[in-house]
C-alpha cells in the first residue's frame, strides 16, 4: 500500500536529486576549461523508506594517475630546463663566426705566411690582427659562458623562490582542508583539493617529489622530496629551501631549512642538488656536468695557447733585434677565503708558471696550510689538492687523491711552485693558522681575462737570437745543420737559477758578465781532430774539450757530459746555461772552427716563427689529470669541447624527448579519468533532464491521485 | 579509453606542434645546406668538421707556401744561371789571354771586358726580391751580401752577411730550405792550391810549374797539416850528381829520391823543375794554405793581372791558372746548388700533387659530414608537409563534433 505522502516526499528527493546532478553537471561543463579541475559526479543511494537519498557529490581522481604524472612531470622539467641551457651553448658552438677553432687556424695561417718573409710588415700585422682576434673570439665565448653561469645562479635563487612558496602554499592548504572538512560532512572541498593538487603539480615540476596520504584520515598530505627529506608535514608545518655557497659565494649550494617557531631549534640540512630532479635538478645538473667543466676546458685551451706561444717568442729575436717578450697575457687569479679560516683578510695569489703550460689541467685546487709559520720570512708546509668543480678530490690512475705537500715562504712577490703549472705567492708575514685553506680556480675565468700583452707588429719573435757561423778558412765540409734555443731568460744576477747566457744587450755574455770567474759564455768551438774538439769562451779560454765524439749532435751538451776539464760548476749550478746549442753534419778537420754570436741584424731569420707555426700541428693541451703524456693539439682539444657539449646536448634531447613521451601518455592516463568530455556531460544533461521531468511528474501524479480521492468523497 | 575534451584538443595541438617542429628543422637544412645545424645534430661529426676544417685551411696556406717557395726557388735558378753565363764568358776570355801573343793593349781590352763581367756577377751576387732583400745575405737581409773595396790589399770583394738559411713548411712533415747564403754558394770556394818556396841554398832555377794540378791537389788534399805548418814543408836536396833527395822538414822523413840531370825536367807530385845546382846544394817549398775566393775576386784578380804590365810571363800564366780553377771550382758549386734548387722545386710540386689529393678527400669526407642530401631533404620535406596538412584538415572536423551541436 503507497502512501500519498510518501509519493510527494519521493517525487521532492528525485527533484532535488536531479537538481543536484544537473548542478554538477553544470558545474562541469562550467570548468571545462579550467586548468587543475578535476570533475565531479555525483552519487546518490536509495532512502530507506523509499525516495533518494541527499547524495555526495566528490572528483573522479585516479591517485595512481596523478602520481605517474607527478613524477613524469618532475622528468620534464629536468630534461627541459638541462636541455634549454644546453641547447644555448650548443647553438653559440655551432655558429661559425663564433668558431676558436677557424680563429686558431687564421692565426697559424698568418703565422706561415709571415715565415715566408719575415721582415715583411704587412704580415707582420697580420699576424698580430689575427692574434686580436683569436683572443677577442675566446674572450667572447668566455664572457658568454660567464654571463650564463651568472644567469645560472639568478635562476637558480627564482626557482628556490618559487619552490618556497609553493611549500607554503601547501602546508596552508593542508590546514585549510582540515578546517573546511570539520565544517561540512557533505561533500568535499573540492576547490582547496584542486587548488592543493595544483600547487604539488606545479612543485613537482621544480624538484622531484613523493606525496602521501596523511595518516591522520583528515586528508591531510605529506610531501617529501624523493630523496626523502620531508618538505610538507601533515599537520600544516613545512621546511623551505636555503641557499648558500661556500667557499665560493658565486656557486650556490642548497640547504633545507625548518621553520619552526622559537623556543624550538631550527636545524639546517645538506641536499645532494644533483639529485634533486625537477628544473632545479636539471639546472644544477647542467651547472655542475656542463657550464662549470666547459668553462674551465676553455679557460685551460686560452691558458695553454697563450703560454706556449709566449714561450716559443720569448725564445726568439723580435724585429728590434731584442729578445722576444710575451705576446699574450694570462691573468693572476686569487685564492678564495674558506668562511672557516683564522682571518678572513688573508689571502693567497696564484698565476701560471711561465712555460709551465703542459702541466694545466681543467682542476680547482685546494690549498690547506698545515703547519704553523715560523722564521722570517715564515715559512710553513701546505696541502694542494686538485678538486672536481663540485669540490670533491681528483683521483689518478691508482685512484689516490691528487695532491703535493710542499714548504712555502712567505714573502711577498715570492712564488712558490706547485702541480698543475701553477705557483703561490703568501702574503708577507701574514698570520696563517693550520687548517686555513684557500679555494683557487686557476682557468675558470681565464679564457674571459685572456689579453694581448703587445700589440706591437715588430714584437713578433721570428728570428732566433743566436746565428752559428763556420770560418771560411775552415778545410773541412762540416755545416751547421741545427740550432736550438732552449733558454733565452736575461738575468745577469743569477739569482732564480733560470739565467741564460745572453746578456740582454744583444750579445752573450763576456768574462765579466758570466757567473764563472774564469770565463765567459761558450761562443766558440774548435775542432783539434775530426772527433774531437774544444769549446771556447769569447776571450778564446778553452772551457773544456771533448775527445771521440761519435756524433756531431749538440755539441755543447756533450761538452757538459764528457768534457774535460768538467763544466764549470757555476754553469752546471744553472738549470739551462747557456741555454743555446748547434749541431753539424759532414766532417771537420782539425783547425775548424765555429763560432756562435748574437743574430745582430738578423731580420730575415725565419726559424723561431717556422717553429712557432708548426705549433699547430704539434700536442700542448693535457687531456687528463692524471696523465702527463696524454696530449692533444689546439684544434683537437676545441673539438673535443665542442663534441661534450653536443653530446650532452644531443643526449638532453633524446632524455627530453623519452620525458616528454612519458608525461604526454600519463596526462593522457590522467586527463581520461579526470577531465571533463562534453559529449558525455551533454547526454548527462538530457538523461537528468528527463529524470527531473520524471521526478516532477510523479508530484503531479499524487496530486491527481489525491484529487481523484477528494472527487470520490465529494 | 574515455576520450575527454581536453585530451581532444590537446593531442592534436602537440601532433602539430612536433610536425611544424620537424618542417622547420628541415626547412633549415634546405636553406643552408647543412645537416649538420649545431654540434649536438651529430656530436662526433662536429667535432670531425673541425679537424677536417683545420686540415683544408692548412692545406690551402701550404699551398700558399708552395707559390711563395716556388717564386723564391726560381729567382735563384735564373739568377745561379745568368752567373753561369757570365762565368762561361770570363772563362773564354781568360783562355784567350793566356794565348801569349797578345800585346799589353789587346790584354787590357780584355780585361775591360773581364772588369764588366766582375761588376755583372757582383750585381747578381747581390740580387734582390720583389720586396727588395738580398736574396743571399744569410738573415741579415737589409744589406747587401758582398760588398767591394777595390782598395782593400786583399779580399777586395768580401762577403758580409753570415750563414743563415730558412726554412719553409709545405705539409706538415715537409719543409724546404727556402735560400741559400751567399757564403756556402759563392764565398766557400777553393782557390787553386798552390806552394810557395821557403829557402834555396844555390839552386838556380830555369823553370818551375804545376803541370798536373790533379796530382797536386791529391797530393796537398792528403798531406796538408793545418795545425803544425812545419809539416807541410818539403826540402829538395841534391845529394849526388844525379840524385835529388826530397824529405819532410817537420819530420825529417825522407820522401823520396829523384832522377835529375841539370837544365832538365824533375817531377814531384804533378809539379815539374828545371833547375841547376851542385850536390848539396838545396831548396825547401811549403805547401799553401787553402784559400778561398770568390768567383768575383778571381775575375778581379784576373783584371788585375791583365792591366798589370809590370809581371812576368810565368806569374801572368799562374794567375791564368789561378783565374781558370778558380772558375772551374765557382761553377762547379753553382751546378750543385743548381740540381739542389730544381730537387727542392721537384719536391715543392710533388707536395703539391699529393696535397691536391689529400684536399679533395677531406673536402669529400666532410661534406659527407655536414653537407644535406638535397634529394633526401626535400622528399622528407614533403613527407612532413603532407603530415602537418592531413592535421590541420582533421582537426577542425573532429574539433565541430559535438553532441551539443545535435541538442
Amino acid at each position: 500500500m503507497i502512501r500519498n505522502a510518501d509519493l510527494f516526499t519521493m517525487a521532492t528527493s528525485g527533484l532535488n536529486a536531479s537538481n543536484k546532478l544537473l548542478a554538477t553537471t553544470s558545474n562541469n561543463i562550467a570548468n571545462v576549461n579550467t586548468e587543475g579541475y578535476i570533475r565531479e559526479r555525483t552519487e546518490f543511494t536509495a532512502r530507506l523508506g523509499g525516495g533518494v537519498d541527499f547524495g555526495f557529490t566528490d572528483r573522479v581522481l585516479d591517485t595512481f594517475a596523478q602520481n605517474q604524472l607527478r613524477r613524469d612531470t618532475s622528468a620534464v622539467g629536468e630534461f627541459q630546463a638541462f636541455n634549454d641551457r644546453v641547447e644555448s651553448l650548443d647553438n653559440v658552438l655551432a655558429s661559425e663566426a663564433n668558431s676558436i677553432s677557424f680563429s686558431m687556424t687564421q692565426f697559424f695561417s698568418s703565422l706561415q705566411t709571415a715565415t715566408d718573409d719575415p721582415t715583411n710588415m704587412p704580415s707582420r700585422d697580420q699576424v698580430i690582427g689575427q692574434a686580436q682576434g683569436l683572443v677577442s673570439r675566446i674572450n667572447q665565448l668566455g664572457d658568454f659562458m660567464q654571463v650564463k653561469e651568472q644567469e645560472t645562479e639568478l635562476q637558480i635563487q627564482q626557482i628556490v623562490e618559487t619552490a618556497n612558496g609553493l611549500v607554503r602554499q601547501i602546508g596552508d592548504l593542508n590546514e585549510a582542508i582540515q578546517v573546511a572538512l570539520g565544517n561540512t560532512n557533505v561533500d568535499t572541498p573540492a576547490q582547496l583539493l584542486n587548488q592543493r593538487d595544483q600547487a604539488i603539480m606545479e612543485l613537482s615540476e621544480l624538484v622531484s617529489i613523493e606525496v602521501r596520504k596523511s595518516s591522520n584520515r583528515d586528508d591531510g598530505v605529506v610531501v617529501n622530496l624523493t630523496s626523502g627529506e620531508s618538505l610538507v608535514l601533515a599537520d600544516g608545518t613545512f621546511n623551505v629551501f636555503a641557499i648558500g655557497g661556500e667557499p665560493d659565494y658565486t656557486n650556490r649550494d642548497l640547504k633545507l631549512q625548518t621553520t619552526y617557531a622559537p623556543p624550538k631549534q631550527n636545524t639546517t640540512l645538506n641536499i645532494l642538488e644533483q639529485k634533486m630532479g625537477g628544473a632545479l635538478g636539471g639546472v644544477y645538473r647542467y651547472r655542475e656536468q656542463v657550464l662549470e667543466p666547459a668553462q674551465r676546458d676553455l679557460g685551460k685551451l686560452a691558458t695553454v695557447l697563450a703560454d706556449t706561444v709566449n714561450e716559443q717568442n720569448r725564445q726568439g729575436m723580435d724585429l728590434d733585434l731584442q729578445l722576444g717578450t710575451d705576446l699574450f697575457k694570462i691573468a693572476d687569479f686569487r685564492g678564495i677565503n674558506y668562511p672557516t679560516n683564522s682571518n678572513l683578510e688573508l689571502g693567497v695569489g696564484a698565476r701560471i708558471t711561465q712555460g709551465a703550460s703542459g702541466e694545466i689541467t681543467s682542476d680547482d685546487y685546494r690549498v690547506t696550510v698545515l703547519s704553523t709559520p715560523s722564521g722570517t720570512p715564515a715559512s710553513f708546509d701546505v696541502e694542494v689538492m686538485a678538486l672536481t668543480t663540485d669540490g670533491r678530490p681528483v683521483l689518478d690512475s691508482n685512484n689516490n687523491p691528487i695532491a703535493e705537500i710542499l714548504t712555502v715562504t712567505a714573502e711577498g712577490g715570492t712564488y712558490n711552485q706547485t702541480i698543475g703549472g701553477i705557483e703561490l705567492t703568501f702574503n708577507n708575514g701574514a698570520d696563517y693558522a693550520v687548517d686555513d685553506a684557500f679555494l683557487i680556480q686557476p682557468t675558470r675565468e681565464a679564457a674571459a681575462q685572456l689579453t694581448m700583452a703587445t700589440t706591437r707588429a715588430e714584437d713578433l719573435a721570428f728570428a732566433k737570437p743566436l746565428r752559428v757561423s763556420m770560418d771560411i778558412a775552415n778545410l773541412g765540409d762540416a755545416q751547421i745543420s741545427d740550432t736550438v734555443i732552449s733558454n733565452s731568460v736575461v738575468d745577469l744576477s743569477f739569482a732564480n737559477n733560470g739565467a741564460s747566457a745572453f746578456n740582454g744587450n744583444m750579445g752573450l755574455q763576456n768574462l765579466a758578465e758570466s757567473p764563472s770567474s774564469t770565463f765567459g759564455a761558450p761562443v766558440q768551438v774548435r775542432f783539434t781532430s775530426d772527433d774531437a774538439y774544444d769549446v771556447l769562451d769569447s776571450d778564446n779560454n778553452v772551457i773544456t774539450s771533448v775527445t771521440n765524439a761519435d756524433d756531431l749532435n749538440n755539441l755543447l751538451a756533450r761538452a757538459k757530459t764528457d768534457g774535460v776539464p768538467a763544466w764549470p760548476t757555476e754553469f752546471a749550478s744553472l738549470d739551462d746555461y747557456p741555454g743555446y746549442d748547434f749541431s753539424l753534419q759532414g766532417n771537420p778537420v782539425a783547425g775548424d772552427q765555429f763560432s756562435l754570436e748574437y743574430n745582430t741584424n738578423g731580420i730575415n731569420d725565419n726559424r723561431n716563427a717556422v717553429e712557432m707555426a708548426s705549433m699547430q700541428q704539434r700536442d700542448f693541451v693535457r687531456l687528463s689529470s692524471g696523465q702527463q703524456a696524454n696530449k692533444a693539439t689546439f684544434n683537437e682539444a676545441y673539438a673535443s669541447l665542442v663534441g661534450q657539449i653536443g653530446t650532452a646536448a644531443a643526449s638532453s634531447k633524446i632524455d627530453l624527448e623519452a620525458a616528454k613521451v612519458m608525461q604526454s601518455q600519463s596526462s593522457d592516463w590522467f586527463e581520461s579519468s579526470s577531465g571533463v568530455s562534453l559529449d558525455e556531460e551533454a547526454a548527462n544533461l538530457i538523461q537528468f533532464q528527463q529524470s527531473y521531468a520524471a521526478a516532477a511528474r510523479i508530484l503531479t501524479s499524487a496530486q491527481e491521485m489525491f484529487n481523484t480521492i477528494l472527487q470520490v468523497s465529494r | 579509453m574515455r576520450v575527454t575534451t581536453n585530451l581532444m584538443f590537446d593531442r592534436n595541438y602537440r601532433a602539430i606542434n612536433d610536425s611544424q617542429g620537424q618542417l622547420s628543422d628541415i626547412q633549415t637544412q634546405l636553406a643552408s645546406g647543412k645537416k649538420l645545424l649545431r654540434p649536438s645534430d651529430d656530436p662526433v661529426g662536429a667535432s670531425q668538421v673541425i679537424r677536417l676544417t683545420e686540415e683544408l685551411d692548412k692545406i690551402t696556406q701550404y699551398n700558399r707556401n708552395n707559390d711563395l717557395v716556388t717564386n723564391a726557388l726560381e729567382l735563384q735558378e735564373t739568377t745561379l744561371r745568368s752567373i753561369n753565363d757570365v762565368a762561361n764568358r770570363a772563362r773564354v776570355l781568360t783562355v784567350q789571354a793566356g794565348n801569349g801573343i797578345l800585346s799589353d793593349a789587346d790584354k787590357q781590352a780584355v780585361g775591360a771586358e773581364i772588369e764588366q763581367l766582375r761588376n755583372q756577377v757582383i750585381d747578381l751576387m747581390n740580387t734582390q726580391n720583389a720586396s727588395g732583400e738580398y736574396i743571399f745575405s744569410g738573415y741579415q737581409s737589409a744589406s747587401q751580401a758582398f760588398e767591394f773595396n777595390p782598395g782593400a790589399s786583399e779580399n777586395q770583394i768580401r762577403f758580409v752577411g753570415d750563414d743563415g738559411t730558412n726554412l719553409i713548411q709545405l705539409s706538415d712533415s715537409v719543409s724546404i730550405q727556402s735560400t741559400t747564403s751567399g757564403k756556402t754558394l759563392f764565398e766557400d770556394v777553393k782557390a787553386r792550391l798552390n806552394f810557395d818556396f821557403t829557402a834555396n841554398t844555390g839552386i838556380t832555377f830555369d823553370d818551375y810549374k804545376i803541370k798536373n794540378q790533379g796530382t797536386f791537389d791529391a797530393y796537398h788534399q792528403s798531406n796538408f797539416d793545418p795545425i803544425n805548418d812545419a809539416n807541410n814543408e818539403l826540402s829538395f836536396t841534391i845529394t849526388a850528381a844525379n840524385q835529388i833527395e826530397v824529405a819532410n822538414l817537420g819530420t825529417g822523413q825522407v820522401l823520396d829520391t829523384l832522377d835529375f840531370t841539370p837544365s832538365e825536367v824533375v817531377t814531384y807530385q804533378g809539379v815539374e823543375f828545371r833547375l841547376q845546382g851542385g850536390i848539396g846544394d838545396s831548396f825547401g817549398i811549403s805547401l799553401n794554405r787553402p784559400e778561398k775566393t770568390n768567383l768575383a775576386e778571381t775575375l778581379h784578380n784576373m783584371f788585375v793581372a791583365l792591366n798589370d804590365t809590370s809581371l812576368n810571363p810565368q806569374e801572368f800564366s799562374s794567375v791564368i791558372d789561378d783565374t781558370l780553377i778558380g772558375i772551374d771550382n765557382g761553377l762547379t758549386k753553382m751546378a750543385r746548388e743548381n740540381s739542389s734548387v730544381g730537387a727542392r722545386l721537384n719536391i715543392a710540386q710533388s707536395v703539391r700533387g699529393s696535397q691536391l689529393d689529400s684536399e679533395i678527400a677531406n673536402e669529400k669526407a666532410r661534406s659527407s659530414i655536414q653537407d644535406v642530401d638535397y634529394a633526401r631533404a626535400s622528399a622528407e620535406f614533403a613527407k612532413q608537409e603532407t603530415a602537418l596538412e592531413a592535421a590541420f584538415a582533421s582537426f577542425p572536423r573532429i574539433a565541430n563534433l559535438s553532441l551539443f551541436n545535435f541538442i
